[in-house]
């Protein structure tokens, strides 16, 4: 059976469905008897989604909006 | 009742690279439209600046302007505009006083010998709902997301918050897949274990009350 460290190292490649079948049932049956790497799993599946969410929020300030128009407005080269 | 069709009026992003490439200079204000968010929020999130982050986009607006005529199609032409922002956000960053970066080391899962990890686990995925909006929370994956080396940061941004593929990411920043998918498996390790230590903290606080 494979441990801990192993389980994580397998981790990425799980969740990304990469995994050989073996390699997928050995990781399962860790899984089976270990709640520490289920929650482990958890956090990190949990961790990419706050980040994203958080950081997808990030919008241009309306102040900038106008300033990037104005600067395209000025720079934009002329139609001809 | 008809809704206007928001396509009417407005080029594909295909169509654009190809005014661009033909110098036609009408398309380049739908291009500043098409992708100063991107620009910016990719910016932001790498310089967590305001100013910094309009001055680059306006830097490379202007790039796209004076020389998008040149971009010669090789890879796609937003994995091109992804380049010089990640560039010209270094710049910025170069120019900036250094704060001293927390080693990833010292932060990636830690073992014994039997290969069990050190860290006591709790699972706390099920209780983020109520603190995904708050703003402590919202800082502390900031500050948390800020405090990654360089070389992951760029890959989790682009891979995780952007959603590009890891072909596109390796693209972009001439690394192999291998390389990305390694980056990105140790940002995460690094931001699971900042967010464990918040939320275990954020339950104390909360059980003392």
């Amino acid at each position: 059976m494979i441990c801990c460290k192993e389980c994580i190292e397998l981790l990425y490649s799980y969740l990304e469905g990469e995994l050989s079948a073996e390699n997928e049932t050995s990781l399962e049956d860790h899984f089976a008897d270990c709640p520490p790497c289920i929650a482990f799993v958890n956090t990190y599946r949990s961790t990419t989604l706050l980040c994203k969410n958080t950081l997808k929020t990030n919008d241009i300030p309306d102040t900038v909006k106008i300033k990037l128009k104005e600067f395209v407005d000025k720079n934009k080269p002329d139609v001809l | 009742m008809e809704f206007p069709d928001p396509t009417k009026g407005t080029l594909t992003e295909e169509q654009l690279v190809k005014d661009l490439q033909a110098g036609e200079m009408g398309s380049f204000e739908q291009l500043a439209n098409l992708y100063q968010k991107k620009i910016y929020t990719l910016s932001f999130n790498l310089t967590r600046n305001i100013s910094d982050s309009q001055d680059v986009t306006q830097e490379v607006l202007l790039i796209l302007f004076r020389k998008g005529h040149t971009f010669q199609g090789k890879s796609a032409f937003s994995s091109w505009v992804y380049r010089i922002t990640i560039n010209a956000s270094y710049m910025k960053l170069r120019s900036r006083k250094k704060e001293p970066k927390v080693s990833i080391e010292d932060v990636l899962p830690a073992f014994n010998q039997g290969g069990f990890q050190y860290e006591k686990i709790q699972d706390w995925s099920e209780n983020t709902e109520s603190l995904l909006f708050g703003n402590e929370t919202r800082n502390i994956i900031q500050k948390a997301v800020d405090l990654l080396p360089d070389k992951e940061k760029v890959v989790f941004i682009l891979r995780d918050v952007e959603g590009l593929s890891s072909n596109k990411v390796g693209n972009i920043l001439e690394i192999s897949i291998p390389a990305v998918k390694s980056r990105l498996h140790r940002a995460r390790l690094f931001l699971r274990k900042k967010l464990s230590n918040y939320f275990w903290e954020y339950k104390a606080r909360k059980e003392r009350k």
